[in-house]
């Protein structure tokens, strides 16, 4: 099962100057092992044309086309853009393709906090990009409504933690609207975009990675995108998906994550993992920014810088990492990591959330299940810790490289 | 002084320049809307024995509609005392009365365009009959069974919808639908075939007033200008919270100028003043594109729910008092009859009608079976179904197989359903 456009792409280890120093993954100095890749530096990123117009199960939805991707590329084009940039390209296809898509949330008029708006509300007029009073529960109960009459409604709750006022709309309304209704009513149109996952120095309240707490609401999906041109195709198809989603964009991503994007409307499927890396030993599965985290601690495996290296067994470096990017956390893509475990016999999942009650729990029980006599390790996690995201200690809270490396390594020793 | 005149010596000092805000040098609280410190008055036409108060314009509505309107606020009661007794013998697993507030809901029916979007609290069954719903699809959503039109046996009773009808589906928890409402009505705004023509009707008690949504919700109709009619049921209880321990202000009509929302307080229990308030206010909102509220006072006659003994919070003298002077019924009753258009002959003929119906009604939808089983698992998801309700369903298929003749809970349970799980049972999924 390696996908053959991977080999297209080997790693590629760039120079220290492009290294970011917020990036929890990066060392501070140059490592006597050779230089580590980061956000920055990531082979995950498409930096040409060719690669970025080829990313796996890429629909292109121009109006009036058909065809395959192929005989379709000629003629594209792609533009480098950061996270941002392409949340906001993806915003603007939306709107140009639906007359009846409105964009609203706290101070998206202006552009927006992280500027994912920017320019919207001129381009599409201030009837289609609007600020809404100060109210979560009121932007998710309106986006329903709006959603109800069928219309397309895009909602933006400005930090993932500020999302629990709208729980009780998520969870017991936009969830269950379909269901009970008998699909005479329902929300599908609804999509609700939050940044998530730390920042560096977000707190508690700037930091939070809440897809776990909606893991049980049956009805709604929950997308989390690791880059630029994921984040434009996955969004797109979460506004066009027939079911309310809940969109997590980790903020950290914003900026940092950069890679030529396809500037045409395209769509990458919902419920689907992405394999990034094959392999045939272990399975690393994870979302959003810890898929950083884990590219770094598969050429720490490979390739330990020498602080490391008495801690990595040589007899383990050659070992191959299968890296699965999960994508979609409800409904997630269990064909895909069971395949994947079934062959590897060994599973590690890292995500920034604690552990208890979290996204990991849930994947490893049903993984335990399914993959009971394939497991040659127990299911490792690696997670944020059953705090909440502390401030000053945020470099010990989230599961950096050097502790998926760890949980790596234990794995594979068990 | 008056406060009025106070108001108008502020001015003689300029006012803010952030807003139109007076300054005065007069350190003054106040806690009324009204200039007078008076409470909001509330809109009456017909008095308690049904003749028009003095100064009242009667609605231009003719005999037809009149009598309409009677007859569905007869029904009402007489659903109402089928049901709950029903329920009481343990055939319905839950019920809610509208005892008392007849008025309020088939005045406020009347009163909208058939096709403008109505989202309900739960006692709004009035104004989704008016409409259109007949008894039968009343009866087959309360029992569930396999021709449901609402839930498909998946909501509790009383919990109804209709796309067809523009009745939004009713859902438990409490004032979700306020806020959604803004939505729908900038949506209708949004619509070139809608705008100026419908606009979005959102239905709440006093009690769900308390809760956040109806802040968002006020707060976003009139911020983010969308045609949307409050109206608040104010019937002075929310279960056993009487009205006094729900707010301290006057009531919820007072909120509304706080939101820059047109308000109107109403008599509830005079469906000529509802219809009258609400027929305007639906013109003001949807000529403005802006939220208006309307309040109409009312009185919970009957308990709150089948699960509830009102008579543990409330004396029973009070609730027959209530019943006796102010009933919402007669009061239109005595009108009509006033005027030739209602004789007792009639009275009686239409309430035997009615139980017939009714009854009939009720006879069917009881006998019908639960929907099929497999039903349980539709409409959670639109699109491709995820793996983990297929899955789901092949488990319970393959528990039914095996236990569904020998487990006795289930194998009797299996023939209240269309099908008897036949098709979980024997399908080769």
């Amino acid at each position: 099962m390696i996908p053959p456009s991977f080999r297209r792409f080997p790693l590629r280890y760039a120079s220290a100057r492009n290294i970011r120093r917020w990036n929890s993954t990066v060392t501070e100095s140059h490592p006597a092992g050779g230089h580590l890749p980061s956000v920055a530096t990531s082979s995950f990123l498409c930096t040409t044309r060719d690669a970025a117009l080829r990313p796996r199960g890429i629909t292109w939805t121009d109006e009036g086309e058909m065809g395959s991707t192929d005989n379709l590329i000629p003629g594209r084009d792609t533009r480098k853009m950061n996270m941002y940039q392409a949340v906001r390209d993806a915003l603007s296809h939306a709107m140009m393709r639906d007359d009846t898509a409105v964009v609203f949330g706290e101070d998206v008029a202006f552009g927006g906090v992280f500027r994912c708006t920017m320019g919207l509300a001129e381009e599409f007029g201030k009837e289609r990009v609007f600020n809404t009073p100060l109210s979560e529960q009121g932007i998710a109960g309106f986006g329903i409504g709006i959603a109800a009459m069928g219309h397309t409604a895009i909602a933006e709750i400005q930090f993932a933690d500020y999302i629990f006022p709208a729980f009780d709309q998520i969870v017991n309304e936009a969830a269950k609207y379909r269901f009970r209704s008998s699909g005479q009513f329902q929300a599908g149109t609804l999509t609700i975009r939050c940044p998530s996952m730390a920042v560096g120095h977000g707190g508690h309240y700037h930091s939070q990675s809440p897809e776990g707490f909606f893991m049980g609401a049956a009805g709604i999906k929950i997308v989390i995108p690791r880059s630029p041109i994921q984040a434009k195709g996955l969004l797109l198809s979460s506004i066009r998906d027939p079911n309310p989603v809940i969109f997590m964009e980790p903020k950290i991503l914003y900026r940092s994550s950069v890679e030529q994007v396809p500037l045409d409307d395209y769509q990458l499927p919902l419920g689907r993992a992405e394999t990034l890396v094959s392999g045939s030993d272990l399975t690393l599965l994870s979302w959003g920014t810890p898929i950083y985290h884990c590219e770094t601690a598969m050429h720490m495996l490979s390739t330990p810088p020498d602080a490391l290296a008495s801690h990595i067994p040589s007899s383990l470096r050659s070992a191959k990492i299968e890296l699965i990017d999960l994508r979609t956390i409800l409904p997630w893509d269990i064909e895909t990591v069971v395949e994947s475990v079934s062959r590897t016999g060994r599973l590690v999942i890292v995500h920034e959330a604690g552990r208890i009650g979290g996204v990991g729990a849930e994947i490893s029980a049903e993984i335990q299940k399914r993959c009971f006599l394939k497991l040659n390790a127990p299911v490792m996690l690696v997670t944020g810790w059953d705090t909440p995201v502390p401030m000053q200690f945020e470099k010990f809270y989230v599961p950096d490289a050097l502790r998926v490396v760890d949980a790596v390594v234990e794995t594979l020793s068990y | 002084m008056s406060y009025a005149r106070s108001l108008s010596m502020q001015h003689e000092h300029g006012h803010l320049p952030s807003s139109q805000s007076p300054i005065t040098p007069k350190l003054q609280f106040f806690n009324s809307v009204t200039t007078d410190g008076q409470q909001i008055p509330t809109y009456r036409v017909l008095d308690g024995v049904g003749k028009p108060i003095e100064g009242a314009t009667l609605p231009e509505i003719g005999e037809d509609v009149a009598r309409r309107m009677y007859e569905n606020m007869v029904q009402l009661p007489i659903i109402d005392n089928l049901m709950y007794n029903v329920q009481r013998q343990g055939k319905l697993a839950f019920y809610m009365t509208h005892y008392g507030e007849e008025a309020t809901l088939i005045g406020s029916a009347a009163a909208l365009a058939l096709d403008d979007e109505v989202l309900g609290q739960y006692r709004e069954l009035g104004v989704l009959m008016w409409r259109g719903f007949t008894l039968d699809d009343m009866m087959n959503s309360c029992f569930g069974n396999c021709e449901d039109p609402c839930s498909r046996g998946k909501q509790m009773p009383m919990h109804f919808g209709s796309r067809a009808h523009h009745f939004h589906m009713i859902s438990s928890p409490l004032a979700t639908q306020i806020p959604q409402a803004a939505g729908v009505g900038f949506a209708i705004k949004r619509d070139p075939a809608r705008r100026g023509r419908n606009c979005a009707v959102v239905y709440f008690g006093e009690g769900a007033a308390s809760e956040g949504d109806f802040h968002a919700g006020m707060l976003f109709a009139s911020t983010i200008p969308s045609p949307t009619l409050f109206i608040a049921r104010n019937n002075g209880f929310a279960i056993s919270t009487p009205a006094t321990e729900q707010y301290y202000g006057d009531g919820i009509a007072a909120r509304g100028p706080g939101y820059g929302v047109h308000t109107i307080r109403v008599d509830g229990n005079d469906v000529l003043a509802v219809y009258n308030a609400i027929k305007e206010a639906r013109t003001l909102c949807i000529d403005e594109g802006r939220a208006v509220l309307v309040e109409a006072m009312t009185y919970r006659v009957g308990h709150h729910s089948t699960s509830d003994d009102s008579f543990a919070y409330r004396p029973r003298q009070e609730v027959e008092d209530r019943k006796r002077l102010d009933n919402p019924i007669a009061r239109f009753r005595l009108f009509l009859e006033a005027r030739g258009w209602w004789s007792a002959d009639e009275e009686n003929a239409l309430r035997a009608r009615l139980k017939d119906e009714v009854m009939s009604a009720f006879r069917r939808a009881e006998a019908l079976p639960k929907p099929e089983l497999k039903e349980m698992f539709d409409n959670v998801y639109g699109g491709e179904e995820p793996w983990s309700i297929r899955e789901q369903r092949e488990e319970l298929s393959r528990l039914l197989k095996k236990y569904g003749n020998v487990w006795e809970p289930w194998r009797s349970e299996l023939q209240k359903h269309k099908g008897a799980g036949k098709e979980l049972m024997e399908d080769s999924q």
